[in-house]
């Protein structure tokens, strides 16, 4: 676990916090997509962010003991902590999952489930005429816009995992994205050039 | 129907009850609703209902099948999802054992990501009298409503025919809750 003595772990409990939920649902909209595109590097990151997960726990166990002064805080601190074990609960599920992408043994069944429930997982590809090109995820703002979440992007040979709002959509971009089959088809005819203007316009 | 095909339905419902859990599961706590708890319990249930199922009718299949080991996926499938109500029901039995939630908990719920909030439709809102189909809220606003109160009554996991009225409270999740608000007819205040 020596490689994450480097990374930064927020000061206080309320940010840990915030981290570990935003962490664990990427983890299982992560463990969805690798699952659905057979993609072990997607499986391999989910495993990553296991540990980062566990570290953060760590973290927040620390500081919530130290932050009781009497009985009514140390119950209150209670809930926090048993609200952070059932977010590590659902990143070890997450994981789970993700083994059986590194291990290959999924059933056909499984891609027809991810591709049916309400929330489904989709690829986009980003042709050169997209008004998407240049923009950054600030700019775009497609969670709002079109209702798919960007968990990923493939540029090249690369993986961008959980873009940040920064991040700059290019032309062969294949944007990974959660949302329903509505909102991905909207973004893919975004993306492929067919709509050009973004709804915020 | 072929045991495949009963497998899939149920497992499609439990990827999205567990989905739904962990969202009414926060929602609980955040706004300290037992009503809301209880219906995450009850839930809980019933995703229990369907691990059995699945497991069951799984091994039905095995018994056609050339290689049964094929099937273990299915299974595992089904054993994460009711982890993750269960890491959900886990949630909401901090309400359901009378825990006060620490107060940073609902800062923290506005501070991530996918925001959940509570917006009543006022009269005159554009809401009114459309059925979700009609109104494509999750690719219009980025908006998926988890549950309408009526009233005394919730509606959970509302479908596509389903209408909003006037004095509905939608509870829902978003990436801007500010676009719902002001679609429901209330006050919000301006960035900037």
């Amino acid at each position: 676990m020596e490689e994450w003595d480097e990374i930064e772990v927020p000061k206080n409990v309320k940010d840990i916090f915030v981290e570990m939920k935003n962490t664990a649902e990427l983890m299982v909209d992560l463990a969805y997509s690798a699952a659905l595109f057979k993609e072990k590097e997607i499986a391999e990151e989910v495993l990553e962010l296991e540990e980062y997960l566990d570290i953060l726990n760590y973290h927040l166990m620390v500081r919530a003991v130290l932050a009781a002064r009497n009985m009514k805080e140390a119950e209150q601190i209670t809930s926090i902590l048993q609200m952070a074990r059932s977010i590590d609960d659902i990143s070890n599920a997450a994981a789970d999952l993700a083994k059986m992408v590194l291990e290959e043994k999924l059933h056909p069944l499984i891609t027809e489930v991810i591709l049916e429930s309400e929330e489904t997982i989709g690829r986009v590809i980003v042709s050169p005429e997209s008004v998407l090109v240049g923009k950054t995820l600030d700019d775009l703002d497609l969670s709002t816009n079109t209702g798919v979440w960007v968990i990923a992007i493939r540029r090249g040979k690369r993986w961008i995992f959980d873009p940040d709002e920064d991040t700059k959509i290019m032309p062969g971009d294949i944007i990974i994205g959660r949302g329903t089959r509505t909102a991905l088809e909207y973004l893919k005819e975004i993306a492929r050039g067919i709509i050009k203007v973004m709804p915020n316009e | 129907m072929s045991e495949f095909e009963e497998i899939r339905g149920c497992l499609i419902e439990m990827k999205d009850l567990s989905a739904l859990m962990i969202d009414l599961a926060f929602s609980s706590v955040m706004y300290n609703s037992e009503d809301i708890a209880e219906e995450v319990y009850l839930l809980e249930e019933k995703m229990d209902d369907l691990t059995l199922k699945v497991k069951r009718l799984t091994l039905r299949a095995a018994k056609k099948e050339k290689d049964p080991e094929s099937l273990l996926s299915i299974i595992d499938l089904a054993d994460i999802n009711e982890r993750i109500s269960d890491a959900a029901y886990g949630i909401a039995d901090i309400i359901l054992r009378d825990i006060e939630p620490h107060p940073i908990i609902r800062k923290i719920m506005e501070d991530t990501e996918e925001e959940l909030g509570r917006v009543t439709v006022r009269p005159g809102s554009v809401l009114i009298g459309k059925t979700l189909a009609q109104l494509k809220l999750p690719s219009k606003i980025g908006t998926r409503i988890l549950a309408i109160k009526r009233g005394d009554r919730y509606i959970y996991n509302p479908g596509r025919d389903d209408t909003v009225e006037e004095g509905d409270v939608l509870i829902a999740v978003s990436s801007d809750m500010d676009k719902l608000r002001k679609l429901a007819g209330e006050e919000v205040e301006e960035e900037e």
